[in-house]
């Protein structure tokens, strides 16, 4: 533990993997739990976070309120007059310490395909709106769009990035930022698109909108604000009001755990789908059950001709991104 | 029943601690911005602390009540009136079938609560009355009151025993320079930022600007020697961009680019960029009462066991022993 002023890491665990689990102090009520310093993309971390969670909550741990997981934290937001940051720290080291490791686990997962229209006239007014009123001078937004910057930061054209983007599953680390949203992370490591998020952020963004940030995708589930880079534009993923047989449960699509994958069509077919998703309701989704078996997965991680190509990929990468404005 | 003739700017109806537990599914809390006032309007009037009341920001606000009850008018000062005649704040009031209620224009505080005995009658949705204005769920409809809206109260539990008011030692003072304490985390030092950002941002002022509202306020950009790396590595390049976590709202110092933003009731709940401190619990009312374009937040360091113990000396102040 540091002893440097504005320190915020409370305690440490060894469980000897090739990172330390760090528990964070974030307020009086908020503890975030970290997998390692290294801010890096490795979707295994996320199936260990999520099964770890479950053992958590499992416990029923009197004065948590919730936890949020994320590809590789965990924000726990308890009441720390019935909870203490002690107790609650020991809790969650006894399931780390008991869960197996994600070798063996098989993880439930859907398969939702989702139509996409690559630079959108609806994506590209957000953009536009970004330029007039917020910061007309962006870098991330040449000739009116965010694809082109999306594509030099990583080396590419902007043809290959929206190759790169359809190839892929994505994983939901798990949801949250606006009601129904999911955060998913590319399950090949040889499409990991890498961008900066906005500077400064956007006030709007319209329902459908798909942009990624970082190496991570999401889909806005309703006009919000938001950091990501725009490419284009997806179907509903969200339905405050249940109308539509898919949102009968649930508002929300997605689950955590669920993967999507996206597939081309045009601007007028998603447009078109608007509509008989929120007023005929009878669009049919996409929506397979299924389930990764992680150790097959981190098996062809490991393999010499992924290995390979996810390092030809970043070299590549790192060479776009020295040429890439900073935001 | 209370009839509204005028909602003012962005009338609201929220309770407390609104609707915790559904940051997960990207809802936050929502609830009222000063849950001080609130409560101390509640506990004026026999209701339950959580109770829902209208949250007025900016005054201009009128109604009508339509059958005799007692409320009480709690936060910042809007010269209120009742049948034109002044109306105190602080204070349980028995109002009459036909009285008038007006709000001016805001002169100390930001935020007025009018609460009444039963409390504002609306379905709770996900167990909570508050309204989340970007998201259109909950309170009166999901949205903004409007002139003519019909608002419903509950079951008072209220015998009218005369006038009984806070006393004056409790009540809350709105000032311009108002302070935060907050605890640092989770994103500081060593890894996300200078001591010396750190210093900056806990002596700094940074006034209210005047995008600011239930989900966030926006500060004035952080110099760039505030970060400690280079970049967010996969996060993206830039120093305050982190592979996505979950935020520590509400009261969370989001820091997207180069720029803060305090974010509050109906703020994200995950995204890609570093939280550096958590304003605490106990201090999360004055920024209901931040006049954007005027006031000033000023942040100091608390540790967690101090604003543990600010917590538990906030909720044991909220009884019959503040009330006259």
């Amino acid at each position: 533990m540091s002893e440097t002023k504005y320190a915020t890491i409370l305690d440490t665990l060894d469980i000897g993997m090739d990172f330390e689990i760090l528990f964070r102090q974030a307020g009086d009520g908020f503890m975030q739990v970290e997998y390692g310093y290294e801010q890096r993309l490795y979707v295994p971390d996320s199936f260990r976070m999520l099964a770890v969670n479950d053992l958590i909550l499992q416990k029923k741990i009197g004065g948590l309120i919730e936890t949020v997981p994320g590809l590789r934290t965990n924000m726990f937001h308890f009441d720390p007059e019935v909870l203490s940051f002690k107790t609650l720290i020991q809790e969650i080291k006894d399931s780390e310490l008991q869960f197996k490791g994600v070798e063996s686990l098989k993880v439930k997962s859907r398969l939702i395909r989702l139509p996409i229209a690559f630079e959108d006239s609806e994506t590209k007014q957000a953009v536009e709106k970004y330029l007039n009123l917020i910061r007309p001078d962006a870098p991330n937004c040449a000739n009116g769009y965010n694809l082109e910057y999306i594509a030099l930061c990583n080396g590419v054209t902007t043809a290959e990035a929206k190759e790169l983007i359809l190839r892929t599953e994505w994983f939901n680390s798990g949801c949250g930022f606006w009601p129904g949203g999911g955060f998913f992370w590319p399950i090949d490591p040889r499409c990991a698109l890498v961008v900066p998020k906005y500077n400064p952020p956007r006030t709007w963004t319209p329902e459908g909108t798909v942009g990624i940030g970082g190496p991570c995708v999401f889909t806005y589930t309703t006009p919000a604000g938001g950091g990501y880079q725009l490419f284009g534009r997806t179907i509903p993923t969200f339905q405050f009001a249940m109308k539509h047989p898919q949102f009968n449960e649930s508002p929300c699509l997605y689950r955590n755990a669920d993967r999507v994958k996206f597939f081309e069509v045009s601007e007028d077919e998603i447009k078109d789908i608007y509509k008989h998703v929120h007023e005929k309701t009878d669009y049919k989704y996409q929506v397979e059950e299924g389930e990764i078996i992680v150790k097959d997965y981190i098996d062809w991680l490991n393999s010499d001709s992924v290995k390979a190509e996810t390092e030809t990929f970043r070299k590549r990468q790192a060479e776009g991104a020295k040429s890439a404005p900073r935001l | 029943m209370i009839k509204v003739i005028n909602a003012g700017l962005q009338s609201v109806i929220e309770d407390w601690p609104g609707r915790p537990g559904y940051n997960g599914q990207g809802m936050g809390p929502s609830g009222a911005m000063d849950n001080l006032s609130l409560q101390m309007g509640n506990l004026l009037l026999g209701n339950a602390l959580t109770e829902a009341a209208v949250e007025i920001p900016a005054g201009f606000f009128s109604c009508k009540f339509e059958k005799d009850t007692v409320i009480a008018i709690t936060g910042g000062n809007m010269s209120p009136t009742l049948n034109d005649a002044p109306a105190a704040n602080w204070e349980s009031i028995f109002v009459k079938a036909g009285d008038v209620l007006k709000m001016g224009n805001y002169k100390d505080g930001f935020r007025t609560y009018l609460n009444v005995a039963g409390g504002i009658d609306v379905p709770p949705y996900l167990g909570s009355k508050s309204t989340c204005m970007f998201g259109n769920y909950g309170g009166f409809d999901g949205r903004a009151l409007k002139p003519n809206d019909v608002l419903k109260t509950g079951t008072a539990n209220y015998a009218w025993p005369g006038t009984r008011k806070i006393k004056a030692e409790f009540i809350p003072k709105y000032e311009t320079v108002i302070e935060l304490r907050a605890v640092v985390g989770m994103n500081a030092c060593p890894d996300f930022a200078t001591e010396k950002g750190m210093d900056y941002l806990f002596s700094h002022e940074f006034p209210v600007s005047l995008n600011a509202n239930r989900s966030a306020i926006r500060l004035e950009a952080l110099p760039d020697w505030f970060f400690s790396r280079e970049s967010g590595g996969v996060g993206g390049s830039h120093p305050s961009n982190i592979v996505d976590h979950a935020y520590n709202i509400r009261g969370g110092l989001n820091v997207t680019g180069n720029t803060p933003s305090l974010l509050t009731a109906d703020g994200p709940t995950l995204g890609g960029f570093i939280c550096v401190l958590n304003v605490v619990n106990a201090d999360l009312w004055k920024i209901g009462q931040a006049v954007p374009g005027k006031d000033i937040l000023k942040f100091t360091e608390v540790s967690v066991d101090e604003a543990v113990r600010l917590r538990k000396e906030r909720r044991e102040m909220l009884t019959e022993r503040i009330v006259v």
